[in-house]
């Protein structure tokens, strides 16, 4: 999602970055990346990033890949700044992302997870496995109508 | 002044991170040794979680005591009388019924803990709990569930849950002895001992567990960095890689 107009450029370069655990979204429509500020003065840049969970192993990987990304087109200069507030939330996750996570099989986040679509046969008749799953923002589910198991991306 | 009330902020905070520390720690131990797949990553992600709380609490700290040390070298470069977690999450892993009642003791305290650092002077103390308290929401939910299925499932595993209750309870009274430092940090002590005995005490009840007494304190305090005979176990061996190559990182 973007939140900010300022630095297009920049904010096009990070929405190429995959999520390392669910590739079919990027970072900038995770939701992490919160602030981008060009500051040409000091031919620097200023990325801030929100974690989703604070235990979230592929939160190094992020910081490596958008510092990779950016010296790639060359920007050497560049300060990572974690922020933990305003907390990440998966409010933060637009309709046209959430389409996408349903359309590559992850079930995304509904409100209070209440009602859980099967992303194989559209059913909301699904049952939780388990609230934990492969990555700390997914949890295991299975459909009773087509009895396919599969992701859900937890409402966080 | 200002000094000392940052080294007592640190250390009320030190208390805290480490107590996360050691039960992911713990937690560790059970990836690959869970019951079944499903519960054994829950567990793990648990432990990712707790990881990564004391991780952050680390940075914290560090950024408070401003004597530029990393989450490594507060995980990594103290020994046992230097650490401050409490004595109930330093007991192993004895069987599945002592990982669930130990995990749902600790939810319940640290919960109510965040809850009141929700209020800290400090924005990033109120902000990081903000954070916690979202995600040990699922970690709580999943340990409650637990004690129920084991306390009502079968004799034998009401028999474990309660043999885990009984051990468990005996490290419970040093976290209601609270000194100094945490009347200043924490908002109201009378409500965090207050509330976790009554939500402990109808999960039991439920769980048709027999609730142990809570005797007084016969070992010395956490406070004061002393131990139960496993935490030197748990660093020797969390710390024996970083120690045998210092320069290793995360």
């Amino acid at each position: 999602m973007v939140i900010q107009k300022e630095f297009g450029h920049l904010w096009e370069l990070l929405s190429q970055i995959p999520d390392p655990e669910i590739p079919v979204i990027n970072l900038v429509e995770l939701g992490v990346i919160r602030k981008i500020e060009e500051k040409p003065d000091q031919d620097k840049v200023v990325i801030t990033i929100t974690p989703t969970y604070t235990g979230c192993p592929a939160k190094k990987l992020f910081n490596d890949l958008i510092l990779e990304k950016l010296y790639e087109n060359g920007y050497k200069n560049v300060e990572l700044v974690s922020q933990l507030h305003p907390v990440w939330t998966t409010d933060w996750l637009t309709e046209e992302t959430k389409a996408k996570l349903l359309k590559e099989g992850i079930s995304p986040p509904t409100a209070e997870n209440k009602i859980i679509q099967c992303p194989h046969c559209k059913s909301t008749d699904t049952r939780m496995i388990s609230a934990f799953g492969s990555t700390p923002c997914q949890a295991l589910y299975s459909c009773n109508k087509c009895l396919e198991p599969f992701n859900y991306f937890k409402c966080h | 002044m200002a000094i000392t009330i940052d080294k007592e902020q640190a250390q009320f905070l030190v208390r805290l991170a480490d107590t996360e520390m050691i039960l992911g720690q713990r937690l560790c131990e059970m990836c690959s040794n869970g019951p079944f797949l499903e519960e054994d990553i829950a567990l793990s992600n648990i432990a990712l979680d707790l990881i990564g709380r004391a991780e952050q609490l680390y940075i914290l700290i560090s950024e408070i005591e401003g004597k530029g040390l990393s989450a490594d070298d507060y995980a990594y470069r103290r020994n046992e009388r230097e650490y401050f977690s409490i004595k109930l999450v330093e007991q192993p892993n004895t069987d599945f019924a002592w990982v669930i009642a130990r995990q749902y003791l600790h939810d319940v305290y640290v919960k109510e803990i965040f809850t009141q650092l929700l209020s800290s002077k400090i924005d990033k103390v109120a902000g990081l709990s903000e954070k916690v308290l979202k995600e040990i929401t699922y970690s709580h939910v999943h340990a409650r569930d637990w004690m129920f299925r084991l306390g009502i499932g079968t004799p034998e595993s009401n028999r474990r849950l309660q043999a885990a209750v009984d051990h468990l309870f005996k490290y419970a009274g040093e976290l209601f002895a609270f000194d100094s430092i945490d009347k200043k940090f924490l908002s109201d002590i009378t409500k965090l001992e207050q509330g976790w005995k009554s939500a402990v005490a109808l999960t039991l009840a439920e769980a048709n567990v027999k609730q142990p007494e809570i005797h007084k304190i016969y070992m010395r305090d956490y406070r004061e960095g002393f131990h139960s005979e496993y935490l030197g176990h748990i660093l020797s061996e969390m710390q024996f890689l970083p120690r045998a190559y210092p320069d290793a990182k995360w």
